[in-house]
């Protein structure tokens, strides 16, 4: 089973229990209705929201954690220049 | 196969002091690749000895107009005809079919596939063969966003790049994002494409992907995952292109997003 298809089947059990929920066919457990009645209408905005900032903060954060490596740049240029060397003494044409 | 039968194994008796009878093949596809080409073979010839690891260089070349095979066959004559094996093909046939094509010389039993422009640096490979060997993985990925290995490891060292402005990181990182949420493959980095695979492992997972370009590289590991072979993951150092420039245009971003679809709804 594709990913597609799993998200696809789970998307339309949770857009189910969604609209009993709204339509009153169901009731929230532990909540009381009158409250789950005012939430109810909102929460795929807030679903939509919540997404958007997690998509922020992730993004900002591997942004803020990409390391920079400085150190491995003149490494390699350092392993470059002696590896040239190594090789035009053996005879391979190096540039 | 019995690893104390194999020819590396018989041949290796009392030359090497090291324990290990496996032999690490390196895929390299090249293209133009003439001033890069000896000093990455040197680098991967220095950390193969210095490890005392059975190895060898199959290098695919798509027909470079620039003399990149005479300058492979000048090193097949250095390093050996058996360490360096040159196996041009007739065109530029892509990243996919060149490593199908390499595979079909390799002699290891351990494939390493790598970028041949020094993005990618092999000192980090004696921690893939390690951590491959601690955990018995079947596929150990490089990535460049993370600090400590997975499963951990003491000696590894934080991952990073270099010669990225931030609309490349920020390219990188949103990409990143779209994969991760998308298709969940389970690795920090899913574009990279500097990995250790088991060969039985590769060939399989070869056979099984369609797509071509860097897509392919992508594919290749959700595949990997969705049928259940075990990946770690090693901080690596990421040196972009010093020479030459690379262009990330907007064909690159839609075809990137195509990609992920395509994996999203076929994988």
């Amino acid at each position: 089973m594709a990913r597609a298809h799993r998200a696809a089947v789970l998307g339309t059990i949770a857009i189910i229990a969604y609209m009993l929920t709204l339509f009153n066919v169901l009731s929230v457990p532990l909540v009381d209705a009158k409250i789950a009645e005012q939430i109810l209408p909102v929460f795929p905005w807030w679903l939509l929201v919540s997404f958007g900032s997690y998509c922020l903060w992730s993004i900002g954060m591997g942004l803020a954690t990409l390391r920079e490596c400085p150190e491995a740049y003149n490494e390699l240029l350092v392993e470059i220049t002696a590896a040239k060397n190594d090789l035009r003494a053996k005879g391979v044409t190096v540039d | 196969m019995n690893p104390f039968a194999s020819p590396t194994s018989l041949t290796m008796q009392g030359t090497h002091r090291s324990l290990d009878t496996h032999k690490y093949s390196v895929i390299l596809p090249t293209y133009n690749e003439r001033a890069n080409l000896p000093v990455i073979v040197w680098l991967l010839a220095r950390t193969f000895t210095e490890q005392e690891l059975d190895w060898e260089v199959v290098v695919v070349d798509d027909a470079s107009p620039d003399g990149t095979q005479e300058v492979a066959r000048q090193l097949a004559g250095v390093y050996g005809e058996d360490k360096i094996l040159l196996r041009p093909r007739a065109g530029k046939l892509g990243l996919g079919t060149a490593y199908i094509h390499g595979l079909n010389f390799v002699t290891g039993d351990f494939v390493i596939i790598m970028d041949a422009d020094f993005s990618h640096h092999p000192k980090f490979i004696p921690q893939f063969i390690r951590l491959q060997k601690a955990h018995n993985l079947d596929i150990v990925t490089g990535t460049r966003y993370r600090a400590t290995s997975k499963p951990a490891t003491v000696d590894a060292l934080p991952g990073g790049v270099h010669g990225w402005d931030f609309k490349r990181k920020l390219v990188s990182r949103g990409a990143n994002f779209l994969a991760d949420t998308v298709l969940n493959p389970g690795v920090s980095d899913l574009t990279g494409s500097f990995r250790l695979y088991r060969l039985p492992v590769l060939r399989h997972i070869i056979t099984e992907t369609v797509s071509k370009g860097y897509v392919f590289q992508m594919e290749m590991m959700v595949r990997a995952r969705a049928l259940g072979y075990t990946v770690g993951e090693v901080p690596i150092t990421f040196v972009d292109r010093i020479f030459g420039d690379s262009k990330l245009g907007a064909s690159e971003v839609v075809g990137y997003a195509k990609g992920i679809w395509t994996l999203f709804v076929s994988v």
